[in-house]
């Protein structure tokens, strides 16, 4: 009975469905809980020697004496600030700009201001370097027409590390989270704008009262991605300050917590306490994204 | 005959064709076999396959090695050295030989995962006399396991303009000292025309550490003796108060370019920057010198080695050896590498060969080998260990905040070592 119940099972769709959960065990969930375990040992990944186990070792190392991790973190906050939530406050404006029945070729326009984000990172730090170099950069010879000082040195200083890296994460996703918003601002519904426009509302207060909150939740969407980009960069920093040779150049101002993961578990190859650093990562992200929640909420009332 | 004695002579018969066809056996697994054709595939990085490939096309390689065919797998440096890391981590199988550039070498001397060389059927003693020692105690475990063969060195030079130098009156050959350089550097710089006489105050820091290669650790304690770091630091520190330098990040674009533009008077770096001088950066002949460091200080920038990661098969390490023999022991092999490549030879003996006494166009008919090979035989022995790389990371921040003027070497180097202890212990 039991034999004539499980055959009239249809496995088909199973099947079907199988090869994603398949692929999704091994390359997802596997490595995520191996990572876990591997925070858990000192283990190094060049030799022979066998991996400890440390317990939280490795997130006591990081957190209390490690020289780079809280330098590597703060950096990275500010990046995030300058580099990925700034670029809202231009993103927004200008969706409705390109949003608005005055702008004409609107596909040109979207097309352009997305090209930078489908750009190969490692070309445009590289041009972004020449850009910005010291003797032979564009900036410091625009610069140099206005004033008579001495040449910035954008890629030797901290702070020109941090700036130059501001504007790259700015230039290249402001496109980006502007098409987010188009979308989310093709969804609201015009009749609100008519009946704003009967009552003899400015543009202005439209946008502030129409469609600022009805795009709320496409901010909180466009912020958490932001978020978690944004704590997780690392190409642009690495190939600016010249990899791991330089630990994010002057004052380590370049350092970031991936770059800082990364440096650990592939140059210094203790992935173990790279693994630690990982999931550290991940719950400021977690924390984080709990914040943009809570803010979100408690401006959609 | 009696039945226990033919039973002793039985079993003795037995024992002693078992022991030959056992001494054979082993003979037979510890020799290359020339009559069998073999397919030997190597890991490397830059040009040494242009090198390399120019060595296994030459007759004498043919004639020896007629069933050897060699297959490449080439990448960039980086990606070279983080593929074979990965591989050996994971105890995959790599290529049957492997080059390893000196900074890398050290990450693998203490840890494993390269055969000892040293150990039989290499038993690389025998046959590696000739080759320079500092580079063979580098590939030295402390249990005298030997991981990899020096197939070339890079003996530290100053390279300069002759016509800057000329023109602005200086004289760099047979600097007494690193202050004297300075001086005759501020000769050479000429703002008005874009002329520097050096890259970057940090070129300078590397070379009275061995070119970061090795020495970053006395006896297990980082950053020792600190006289001889902190004296590094202090000679960044004056290069950039004589403020001689174009500022210029090595291998950057505006760097390229000003070498291609003539306007860099002096470069300190290992032999093999002479290839690149020729090929790439400053290619009509005649321009450049070579001299001595200042001071005569002896030193190393580089070099290449040859490992069998121990993953190779039994088998195929055997034949892998006997190439890797053939590439860092044969004279024609280290003069072909160092003719296609300027990869100076690691083997002594070539040292002697004629082609070392020659005149070289491109540095005006100088006999600039005579000085490479003199700095090559008095290169001091410098310990590497795994924790080179991290050092070398994190003092590189310490130099850039001597440069940019945020610490005195003093402050520079209590930062680097308090950052060192804490990331590697």
């Amino acid at each position: 009975m039991k034999q004539l119940r499980r055959s009239k099972i249809n496995w088909a769709p199973y099947i079907f469905i199988s090869p994603f959960f398949v692929l999704f065990c091994v390359f997802g969930i596997y490595p995520i809980l191996y990572s876990i375990t591997t925070s858990f040992f000192d283990w190094k990944l060049i030799g022979t020697s066998a991996p400890k186990f440390v317990g939280l070792g490795n997130y006591i190392n990081v957190l209390t004496i490690d020289p780079f991790f809280w330098k590597a973190l703060l950096n990275t906050v500010v990046l995030l600030i300058f580099g990925s939530l700034l670029q809202h406050f231009i993103a927004i404006p200008l969706a409705i700009l390109i949003n608005s029945h005055a702008i004409k070729r609107k596909e040109f326009f979207k097309t352009t201001f997305f090209l930078p984000y489908i750009t190969s990172t490692v070309s445009v730090v590289i041009i972004f370097g020449m850009l910005f170099d010291t003797n032979y950069g564009l900036v410091n010879w625009i610069i140099s027409l206005f004033s008579d000082g001495e040449n910035i040195r954008w890629m030797q200083e901290a702070s020109g590390i941090k700036i130059v890296l501001s504007i790259i994460l700015n230039w290249k996703f402001i496109g980006w989270n502007m098409v987010i918003y188009l979308a989310g601002l093709q969804a609201i519904p015009y009749e609100l704008y008519e009946a704003a426009m009967i009552d003899g509302a400015s543009t202005f207060r439209k946008h502030i009262s129409i469609t600022l909150p009805q795009l709320l939740p496409i901010i909180f969407f466009g912020v958490a991605l932001s978020i978690i980009g944004g704590m997780q960069v690392f190409e642009e920093p690495f190939i600016l300050t010249g990899g791991y040779d330089n630990l994010g150049g002057a004052e380590n101002s370049g350092l970031t917590a991936a770059y800082y993961l990364m440096f650990t578990a592939f140059k210094a190859y203790r992935l173990g306490k790279g693994s630690a650093i990982a999931w550290l990562l991940f719950l400021v992200i977690i924390i984080l994204n709990g914040i943009n929640r809570k803010v979100t909420q408690k401006l959609q009332g | 005959m009696k039945p226990t004695r033919l039973l002793v002579i039985l079993l003795i018969t037995i024992l002693a064709f078992g022991a030959v066809s056992c001494a054979k056996e082993a003979d037979s697994a510890a020799t290359f076999d020339p009559t069998v054709p073999y397919t030997v595939t190597i890991g490397a990085y830059g040009d040494l396959e242009k090198a390399y490939s120019a060595v296994f096309a030459s007759a004498d390689f043919k004639a020896k090695f007629p069933n050897v065919t060699i297959q490449f797998q080439t990448s960039d440096f980086g990606g070279h050295h983080n593929r074979l890391t990965t591989v050996l981590a994971a105890n995959e199988q790599a290529n049957d030989i492997e080059a390893l550039e000196v900074g890398f070498i050290a990450q693998f001397v203490e840890t494993g995962g390269l055969t000892d060389l040293n150990a039989a059927p290499f038993n690389a003693k025998k046959v590696s006399g000739d080759i320079v020692k500092f580079a063979m105690a580098n590939a030295t475990t402390t249990k005298d396991n030997l991981i990899a063969m020096p197939v070339d060195i890079a003996p530290a030079v100053l390279f300069y303009r002759e016509d800057l130098a000329r023109n602005a009156g200086a004289n760099l050959d047979n600097l007494a000292s690193w202050d004297e350089y300075i001086e005759v550097m501020k000769k050479l710089a000429d703002p008005a025309n874009g002329v520097y006489a050096i890259e970057h105050p940090a070129a300078v820091q590397a070379i009275p550490l061995n070119g970061g290669k090795g020495g970053w650790m006395d006896n297990g304690k980082p950053l020792e003796p600190k006289a001889k770091f902190l004296d590094a630091l202090k000679l960044v520190q004056k290069v950039k108060a004589a403020n001689v330098d174009g500022d210029l990040g090595a291998w950057s674009g505006p760097w390229s370019q000003a070498y291609l533009d003539g306007k860099v008077a002096t470069i300190v770096n290992g032999a093999w920057f002479g290839g690149t001088l020729r090929t790439w950066l400053s290619p009509e002949p005649g321009k450049w010198r070579v001299a001595y460091l200042p001071g005569k200080m002896m030193a190393s920038l580089g070099g290449t080695y040859l490992s069998i990661p121990a993953t190779t098969p039994e088998d195929r390490k055997l034949v892998a050896w006997e190439i890797i023999k053939y590439l860092t022991t044969s004279s024609n092999a280290q003069l072909i590498t160092f003719r296609e490549i300027d990869a100076f030879p690691a083997l002594t003996s070539v040292y002697k060969d004629p082609v070392m006494d020659e005149d070289v166009a491109f540095y005006g008919g100088q006999k600039v080998r005579k000085i490479f090979a003199d700095v090559a035989l008095n290169i001091p022995e410098n310990k590497v260990t795994e924790y080179d790389n991290v050092i070398l990371s994190i003092w590189n921040g310490s130099v850039t905040a001597v440069v940019n003027g945020t610490s005195t070497p003093e402050e520079a180097y209590d930062e680097a070592l308090t950052k060192v202890k804490a990331t590697i212990f």
